[in-house]
């Protein structure tokens, strides 16, 4: 291991150095922020033409659905029932295969111990 | 030649005989990563690959044999596969994944909570200006400020290009290679969020705070989940061009996802490439941390460093969300531990957010909202990365 030699030295700092850390910093903040401040409007902007178009739709007379949304707990909820719904149910057959295993009852015939091979050790 | 003669050559050629003490050293600590992994379940993914890294680095070995064995000898195996985290192939590699394995509908439901991955950031400006005050070049001084991203891959992508023995100071001389050190350093620290980020977390919360309960988040729709990986690349890539290699596999992975056309190339890049690619990192960097260049005090002092980067970097998006919190209205305060999963170590620091926050209340859930400072956590250290890297080549 090499020897220590640990300085301390605030002016190392330099000019530059302090740039590059603020304004790399503001970069970075600037930059999520721009895109947090666009995808918070878009959700406005969607809402706005989606009433639009259910508007327009409307003056033509024709039915019209409205778009439902629903909260994350309303999602969560739903998805908890049909959980529970699917898997109270029992009228189908499992899809997993399984090999059963079979014991065979001994008998002197499949013996390896009285094998004709062992046999022919002894001779 | 004759046998006395072979036999020695052969005894000079072992490991024994070559052994130095920093070997042994390493060996054991890569010994003890494994035995945490396996033993008490800890990181296994993380630390089984970096710690039989560890080993393998650390066989000590004849340097001057005419065959190549080491991670640094050109032309050997383990160089060749070295190769990708020099050159930074494999941190992009593992963003692809993690963008095809990231659901970013929480950061696009609330989009404020960006704010808070930027707001962690200062935690990698402020240990960038400590390395320099205690004498580390500029370059060595943002790789080491990098690993309070709370990011390997970042950490590792940076290091590859700033800190990696061929570049050179601004009086010429050149950089160290500190790959193996920040990407250690890095990793650890990863693995360490459960018990470096809870004390922070309480010390800087009231139990008031802790206590917030947040709006749960809207349904996102499918047109907004395919713009954001779209503008996000856009936009990033135009801040920081830098950080593409980063962020463009991200984004191109969360699109794989989120067309729903592509699938199966979704499925590969977040479940077999990535996993290759973990192991491939794993084993490399380990391998890295070979005595005669891991064992200096410059590590130890990056190590430090590096803990200081990370505190500050959960510090500051936990401040930063407090301060928010004076600006908006009652019913949309953010729970100040979620601040704290400003770091870009997904999902780890954002499971300690909700954690913290189930032991204060038991159905407080706060997973979902810490998901979105995590992301942008991720997001926002690679445009740091970025932004450095064009500052500093």
């Amino acid at each position: 291991m090499k020897t220590l030699s640990i300085t301390f030295d605030p002016s190392l700092i330099d000019h530059y150095t302090l740039v590059i850390a603020i304004t790399g910093y503001c970069i970075v903040l600037i930059a999520l922020a721009i895109m947090a401040y666009f995808f918070t409007r878009l959700h406005t902007l969607q809402d706005f033409l989606s009433k639009r178009r259910i508007s327009e739709k409307g003056n033509s007379g024709k039915e019209v659905q409205l778009k439902v949304t629903m909260t994350g707990e309303e999602n969560a909820a739903i998805a908890a029932a049909l959980y529970l719904f699917f898997s109270e149910l029992h009228d189908e057959e499992k899809y997993v295969m399984t090999i059963r295993k079979v014991s065979k009852t001994y008998s002197p015939w499949s013996s390896k111990i009285y094998g004709i091979w062992n046999t022919m050790k002894h001779w | 030649m004759n046998t006395l003669q072979t036999l020695n050559s052969l005894w000079e050629d072992t490991g024994f005989y070559n052994a130095s003490w920093g070997n042994i050293v390493m060996i054991l600590i890569g010994i003890l990563l494994v035995f945490l992994a396996i033993r008490y379940s800890y990181k296994p993914l993380l630390l089984i690959p970096l710690g039989m890294g560890i080993i393998i680095g650390n066989i000590p070995f004849l340097h001057e044999a005419a065959y190549r064995t080491g991670i640094y000898q050109d032309g050997s195996v383990l160089n060749y596969l070295f190769f990708g985290v020099q050159k930074g192939i494999y941190p992009a590699l593992i963003f692809l994944g993690l963008g095809a394995m990231c659901d970013l509908s929480p950061l696009i439901s609330n989009p404020k909570l960006m704010l808070l991955g930027a707001a962690a950031q200062v935690g990698i400006f402020a240990t960038f200006l400590g390395a320099m005050i205690f004498g580390f070049p500029m370059a060595e001084s943002a790789a080491i400020a990098i690993i309070g991203g709370a990011d390997g891959n970042t950490a590792i992508f940076l290091t590859s290009q700033l800190a990696n023995g061929l570049n050179s100071t601004g009086g010429g001389i050149a950089v160290q290679n500190l790959i193996g050190p920040i990407a250690i350093a890095a990793y650890i620290y990863m693995s360490l969020v459960p018990v470096i980020q809870p004390p922070i977390m309480k010390l800087l919360t009231t139990k008031k705070e802790r206590l917030i309960r947040m709006k749960p988040p809207r349904t996102v729709s499918k047109f907004e989940k395919i713009l954001f990986p779209l503008l996000g690349l856009l936009l990033s890539a135009f801040v920081a061009p830098a950080s593409l290699p980063l962020l463009g596999m991200f984004f191109f992975g969360n699109i794989l996802k989120e067309s729903g056309l592509t699938k199966q190339l979704a499925t590969t890049a977040s479940t077999i490439l990535i996993d290759i690619v973990i192991i491939l990192i794993g084993l490399t960097v380990g391998a890295s941390t070979q005595a005669d260049v891991f064992l200096k005090w410059e590590s130890i002092l990056i190590f430090v460093l590096g803990a200081i980067a990370f505190m500050i970097a959960t510090a500051g998006g936990i401040i930063f969300s407090k301060v928010m919190n004076i600006f908006l209205k009652k019913e949309n305060r953010i729970n100040p531990l979620i601040g704290a999963a400003g770091v870009a170590a997904v999902p780890d620091s954002a499971r300690i957010a909700h954690e913290i926050g189930l032991s204060e209340d038991p159905t407080n859930h706060l997973i979902g909202h810490a998901m979105a400072p995590n992301i942008a956590g991720l997001i926002g250290s690679a445009i740091t990365a970025g932004l450095l890297l064009g500052f500093l080549l």
